[in-house]
């Protein structure tokens, strides 16, 4: 018999959940825009930004598995786990593996990025700005609509990422990481 | 004409502030920036305009029917405007770094920006047809505007200078 243990508390998995349709829901609507769901874009926009604050805050002082402190690797670390990648088993990581914890870096830095530029940017098509967009100037404005819509694609990538991950754990090494996400508890 | 000496001098020297004058009347005969500034005014017109009906449609400024009505005709006025002759070769973002966000695919074969101007004349003619008669009427032809402005911004124009 195997053993299962907690390894997300259940304030990261609503946390992850709720993550989830936010940044789909903001990605489409910001994708297809138009005037009369524009407003919800914002409203992603800055449930996104509570969720990752919050995760922020966590990173510091929640459980173990989820400090930035148990995410920090040495890239040495890291390229080692790499190199075990393609073994046909399991990763017997409790939390983040090495690989994963970089992720989360990542993750949390490119939607915190979104976040940020995007209470700065401004479509004028649809004419719709960021709320602190008029405390800049017109260049900045464009500056940062434009970091805005390239940083869209990158988090698009991670995502990919993340979801190809997850397949490659659970088909070739059998390893359900969906499950643990829901439930909270891993073999 | 040139007996008189002193008249001879006032000729001369008006010759020589003309051929002076000359460079500096060439280097502002810039065809293509004149048409770029004439095109960026259009659209300050457009952003003008449109900018009070959306705020009014999204609530942020007080609708007015008179206001509305005559923002929305003159924002179909202006969009039916034909200032081809401001869309030069040679005036895109490329050719004029710095000064337009115009993307050469405007003025590429297989370009369909007379379908997106025709679009906006179409959405902007809509709206100043019921742009008077209530918010409500406003808002059902406000989102195809945006739509078309969308249009042409996604494809047309560069994100930055």
């Amino acid at each position: 018999m195997y053993t299962e243990k907690q390894v997300w508390d259940p304030l990261t998995r609503v946390c992850h959940i709720l993550l989830i349709l936010t940044v789909v829901g903001g990605w489409l609507i910001g994708e297809f825009r138009t005037f009369s769901i524009m407003q919800w874009h914002f409203y992603c926009g800055y449930a996104t930004g509570g969720l990752v604050l919050f995760r922020i805050i966590r990173g510091f002082s929640g459980p173990t598995e989820i400090r930035f402190s148990s995410l920090l690797h040495s890239p040495h670390n890291i390229l080692r786990y790499a190199a075990t990648l393609t073994n046909k088993q399991p990763s017997g990581t409790p939390g983040h593996n090495p690989l994963g914890s970089l992720f989360i870096l990542l993750i949390v830095a490119a939607l915190a990025g979104q976040v940020v530029t995007g209470l700065f940017s401004k479509d004028d098509a649809l004419f719709f700005s960021g709320p602190l967009a008029s405390f800049v100037s017109e260049s900045t404005v464009l500056s940062v609509t434009s970091l805005h819509n390239l940083n869209s694609t990158v988090i698009l990538v991670l995502v990919g990422v993340h979801v190809t991950a997850i397949l490659f754990y659970w088909v070739w090494k059998k390893e359900n990481l969906i499950k643990p996400m829901i439930t909270g508890k891993k073999k | 004409m040139f007996n008189n000496p002193r008249r001879f001098g006032l000729i001369l020297s008006l010759l020589a502030a003309s051929v002076i004058a000359v460079p500096s009347y060439a280097a502002d005969d810039d065809a293509i920036g004149k048409a770029i500034k004439g095109r960026q005014a259009g659209f300050q017109l457009y952003s003008f305009y449109a900018g009070q009906l959306f705020a009014m449609a999204k609530g942020e400024m007080d609708y007015n029917s008179e206001l509305a009505a005559t923002l929305a005709s003159n924002l179909s006025s202006v969009a039916n405007l034909n200032n081809g002759m401001m869309w030069l070769p040679k005036s895109d973002n490329v050719a004029r770094a710095g000064d337009t966000r115009a993307k050469p695919e405007i003025w590429a074969s297989d370009s369909d920006i007379g379908a997106k101007a025709a679009a906006m004349k179409d959405a902007s003619a809509a709206l100043a047809s019921v742009a008077g008669e209530g918010l409500d009427a406003l808002r059902s032809k406000i989102g195809d505007v945006g739509k078309s402005c969308k249009g042409c911004h996604d494809n047309f124009r560069a994100k930055d200078f």
